[in-house]
Order: C-alpha cells, then sequence, then structure tokens
C-alpha cells in the first residue's frame, strides 16, 4: 500500500534579480526583474507503507522543498501530492496528525523547558489526554532512553539528546510517516549511530514509514533499502541502494557524488 | 467543532503559560521588568499635569478622565502583549520563512503564531491599566466595562497588527509598514478622541481602529450607551475575521527558508 504519491510535483519561487551597487538598487526598485527557479522539477515518486526512503541530492537540489511541500509548509505550483489519501496543501491540519516532522536545523522544543514539559505540550498539541501522554511519555522514555535527562531544560542538553528529543517530540502522537530532515547534522559518530539505531527500531517496532534527506552516506547506507537522488528539482535515479552500492567497486560516497558531478543539469 | 476550539484554547493556554513560565526562569529580572513597566507609564501622568495645570479640559476629558484613557490604553495593550506577543513580531517570522514549525502542527497557524511568545514587562502595563481605573474610581460597574473593553481592545489591536503584519507576504519590507502602524496606534491611544475631527476620526474609528480599542470604551465606562457597545463588538468580530482571511490568503504565497532556528 502505497502512503505517499507524488505525480509532476513542480515548485516555483519568483527570485528578484539586483544588478550590482547602488545604481543596480535604484534600478530594482523603479523597474524590478524577476527570474523564476524550479526548484523542484516535474518529480514523480511512490512511497509503501514501512519503507525507509533516502531522499538524497546536494545543496539547493530541492530536498527540503520537497519535504515541505508533502507536509503542506509550500504550496505546489503544480501537480499531485497524495499523503496518507490526503493532500497537504488542502487538509493540511488532519495530516498533520498522520505525520511526524524533525527539521536538524530547526527546533521545535521550547528551549527554556525540560523534555518532559515539551513532550506534555505536544500531547496537548495533537488532543491526547493527560492520561494518554504520560503513558506515550513512559512508552518513549523507556525506548529512548530518555530517563537521564528528561527533567532536564533543553537547552542544558547535548545536540545528540536535543535531537533523541526532537524525535521523541515527533513520535508523540503516533504517525504513520516521519519526515527527517537531516537529523543527523552536526552530531558526533557516535551519537548519529545511536539516532540511526533509534530510527531503525521506530521502523521495526512501530512500522514508521520514514522518509530521510541526509548528506550523511553513513545514514543512507546503515538505514535506507531505496534512495532516490534529485539534482536542480530533476529527479535523476530511483533504485535500492544495494544496487547503487554494487555497481561500481568504489565507495557509495564516491558513487553518489559522481552521480551529482555527472548530472550537472541546466535550471 | 466545538471540540476543535476547545483544543485550540487549551493549547492556546498551554502556551502562554509556558511562556510565562520561560521569563520567570529569573525571578528579579520578572519582577523589575513589570515594576519598571508601570513607572514609565506613571511618568507620563506628569505631562499631563502641567497641561491640565494650564486648562480644565483637553478634547472634552478631564485629568480624571484622561488617567481612565491612559489605562485603557495600557491595559488593552498589555494585554495584547502578553497573550499574543508574537503578533507583533511576525513580519521578521514571515520574510525569514521561519512559519515551518506551525504549518506542521494541526492547530490553526495564525492562533499558535502570535501565542507563542509573551512580553513580562506587558504585565505591568495591564497591571497599571487597573491602578488608573482605581485612581478614576472602583465601581461593579466599571470593573466589568473595564476588562471586557480591555479584552475587546486587546483583540482589535492585535487583529489590527496581523493584518498589517501579514502585508509581508506580499511586500518585502512590510515590517516596516507593520511597526509604523502598530507604533501609531498604542501613540494615538493615549491623546483624548476628542482632539481629532473629521476625516481623522472616521479614519480612527474603522482603518486605524484606535477609537474602537480605547476611546469608544472610555466613553462607554463614562456614559453607557447600547449602540456604542453593538459597534465595539461587531467591530471585534468583523476585525478578527478579517485578519485571519489576510493571514489565510497570504500564506499561501510563504516561501519557507532553510536558515537555522531554535525556539526561544
Amino acid at each position: 500500500m502505497n502512503v505517499i504519491e507524488v505525480k509532476d510535483l513542480k515548485k516555483q519561487f519568483k527570485v528578484k534579480e539586483k544588478e550590482k551597487g547602488i545604481k543596480g538598487s535604484l534600478k530594482s526598485i523603479l523597474k524590478p526583474k524577476y527570474k523564476e527557479i524550479n526548484a523542484v522539477n516535474n518529480i514523480s515518486f511512490e512511497i509503501e507503507k514501512g519503507e525507509m526512503l533516502a531522499f538524497i541530492g546536494p545543496n539547493g537540489a530541492g530536498k527540503s522543498t520537497t519535504i515541505k511541500m508533502l507536509t503542506g509548509i509550500l504550496y505546489p505550483t503544480s501537480g499531485e501530492i497524495n499523503v496518507m489519501g490526503l493532500n497537504p496543501s488542502k487538509f493540511r491540519k488532519k495530516l498533520a496528525y498522520k505525520i511526524g516532522t524533525v527539521f536538524g536545523q530547526k527546533e521545535q522544543l521550547w528551549t527554556h523547558l525540560t523534555p518532559y514539559d515539551n513532550f506534555k505540550f505536544f500531547g496537548a498539541i495533537y488532543d491526547l489526554k493527560d492520561s494518554e501522554i504520560e503513558t506515550r511519555i513512559e512508552e518513549l522514555k523507556k525506548t529512548f532512553d530518555l530517563d537521564e535527562f528528561i527533567n532536564t531544560p533543553v537547552r542544558n542538553l547535548s545536540l545528540g539528546q536535543r535531537i533523541r528529543c526532537e524525535i521523541v517530540a515527533s513520535l508523540i502522537h503516533k504517525p504513520d510517516i516521519l519526515f527527517l530532515d537531516e537529523p543527523t547534522i552536526g552530531l558526533d559518530p557516535v551519537v548519529k549511530q545511536n539516532i540511526r539505531k533509534l530510527i531503525k527500531k521506530m521502523n521495526k517496532e512501530l512500522g514508521t514509514t520514514i522518509f530521510l534527506t541526509s548528506h550523511d552516506v553513513g545514514d543512507i547506507e546503515k538505514l535506507c533499502k531505496r534512495v532516490i537522488i534529485i539534482n536542480h528539482g530533476k529527479m535523476i535515479l530511483d533504485d535500492l541502494v544495494e544496487n547503487l552500492k554494487y555497481s561500481s567497486k568504489k565507495p557509495l560516497e564516491d558513487i553518489i557524488a559522481e552521480i551529482y558531478e555527472d548530472n550537472k543539469l541546466e535550471v | 467543532m466545538l471540540m476543535e476550539v476547545k483544543s485550540q484554547i487549551k493549547v492556546m493556554f498551554l502556551s502562554i503559560k509556558y511562556n510565562i513560565m520561560k521569563q520567570m526562569t529569573n525571578k528579579v529580572t520578572f519582577i523589575t521588568n513589570i515594576l519598571f513597566m508601570i513607572l514609565n507609564n506613571a511618568s507620563f501622568i506628569l505631562q499631563w499635569i502641567i497641561l491640565f495645570n494650564i486648562k480644565d479640559e483637553i478634547g472634552g476629558y478631564t485629568f480624571k478622565e484622561v488617567i481612565l484613557l491612559w489605562g485603557m490604553a495600557a491595559s488593552t495593550f498589555g494585554l495584547s502583549h502578553i497573550m499574543f506577543y508574537k503578533a507583533f513580531h511576525m513580519s521578521d517570522l514571515i520574510i525569514n520563512g521561519k512559519l515551518d514549525m506551525f504549518l506542521v502542527q494541526p492547530k490553526n497557524v495564525l492562533i499558535n503564531i502570535i501565542t507563542s511568545d509573551t512580553s513580562v514587562s506587558a504585565i505591568g502595563d495591564l497591571l497599571y491599566g487597573y491602578i488608573c481605573l482605581a485612581i478614576y474610581g472602583i465601581t461593579f460597574k466599571n470593573i466589568i466595562l473595564f476588562s471586557l473593553f480591555t479584552i475587546t481592545g486587546a483583540i482589535v489591536i492585535t487583529a489590527f497588527v496581523c493584518i498589517c503584519s501579514s502585508t509581508s507576504f506580499w511586500i518585502t519590507k512590510g515590517e516596516i509598514l507593520a511597526d509604523s502602524l502598530s507604533s501609531l496606534v498604542i501613540h494615538i491611544a493615549t491623546y483624548p478622541g476628542g482632539i481629532f475631527k473629521d476625516t481623522i476620526k472616521v479614519l480612527l474609528y474603522t482603518i486605524i481602529p484606535v477609537g474602537v480599542s480605547s476611546y469608544l470604551g472610555v466613553d462607554l465606562i463614562l456614559a453607557f450607551n447600547i449602540k456604542g457597545f453593538i459597534y465595539i463588538m461587531v467591530f471585534t468580530i468583523i476585525i478578527t475575521i478579517l485578519a485571519f482571511l489576510v493571514f489565510n490568503k497570504g500564506l499561501k504565497k510563504y516561501s519557507s527558508s532553510n536558515l537555522m532556528s531554535s525556539r526561544i
């Protein structure tokens, strides 16, 4: 069963162009010039329930823009999106109950509160009863080993502990799909390893579908069976990680870098 | 529908509670912020004492009535900054693409945004409003009307600021417009409405709604009339609906960003 279906998805941004210097600034006020950028350009794919997909590409390839359209943050310019049977642009709130999101570069937690208080807040956001929230926190506390720091303000936690709490907060309402946008960015190898274990455990025990973007080849290799590569908004590869790995004797990182290089597509 | 509203209100108050808890982390700063805001407001009364030594009435108000007006202006401003502080900084969130966190939650985006922060000094403004009411004269009727118009005034100011801030979805420098207009509303609210005539008076009761958030409330405490009461209520509902409509329309133009950010 497909939980995500994307067809001919496109997102265009209008960007103002300015010539250099003060003259350019004046000109841009009097006669502004715009150019259209295709951040995502006609991509189509499907993801099955329980799948762990790596959605990768170089910086500015359109990964985050795609995630943001799939979660209802951005409106697509054209194309169709179906996530858990819902169109994210039309049913953003309804969809939010079924998905979880973790943006590695953007914290969702209140830094002055403890993880426990944060989880209580997120539970209330997802309309859980107080008793349900308590039970859920207990479950997640055990699964994610939070005992040691669940009552320490988030601002005093290490980056690894914070990311762990971010993931837990996004799981409080038992989402069917978890969108992870560079969840291991800035983490040391040991913490990365722990986070990967937890993601794997979550997928195995809860059957959560994982949609992962990352620049870390380790994340892709250790977590995902399937990989989609996009560059300049276009999809350039959709294959099993295994096939990619055995397509050459080179390390996976080099193979991916070569694919990026070979597909320097014009916008 | 009713459950949804109940849940939204629960989250809204939880958010405000957590914001105040954040501010109370440093008790000394928390208390001094409130006290200094009361003192700061009180210092402005000096200029009115001087003016009322020259004239008995200004814009149809006596000194006591100006105190009541100051109280109304301070309490509406205070309540809006305690409950909906982020409305006054929403342009920055829109321009810099920082709405993602609110968009992935199953709640109303605008309410979630504006209740996501609080100004601690605004507690001083709210308290100062009630001190002014005490100076003017406390009666049961006065307290009820003052509190009611503080709530409607705070909603009107917030809705007005939300509409101004939402222009940032279309105009790059929308925050300048939002900042200027919200400052204008706050400053004008402390002058007697009687000094403004003709077109300006019409503007203040419609497009720049200081008349509705402050003057009319004070007038109704001084002499209640049902027409004025209905005007405040209907205006509050209309401007609130308008704020949601404009924001939701603008949201379709939202461009997210990949800037590093955190909730502090």
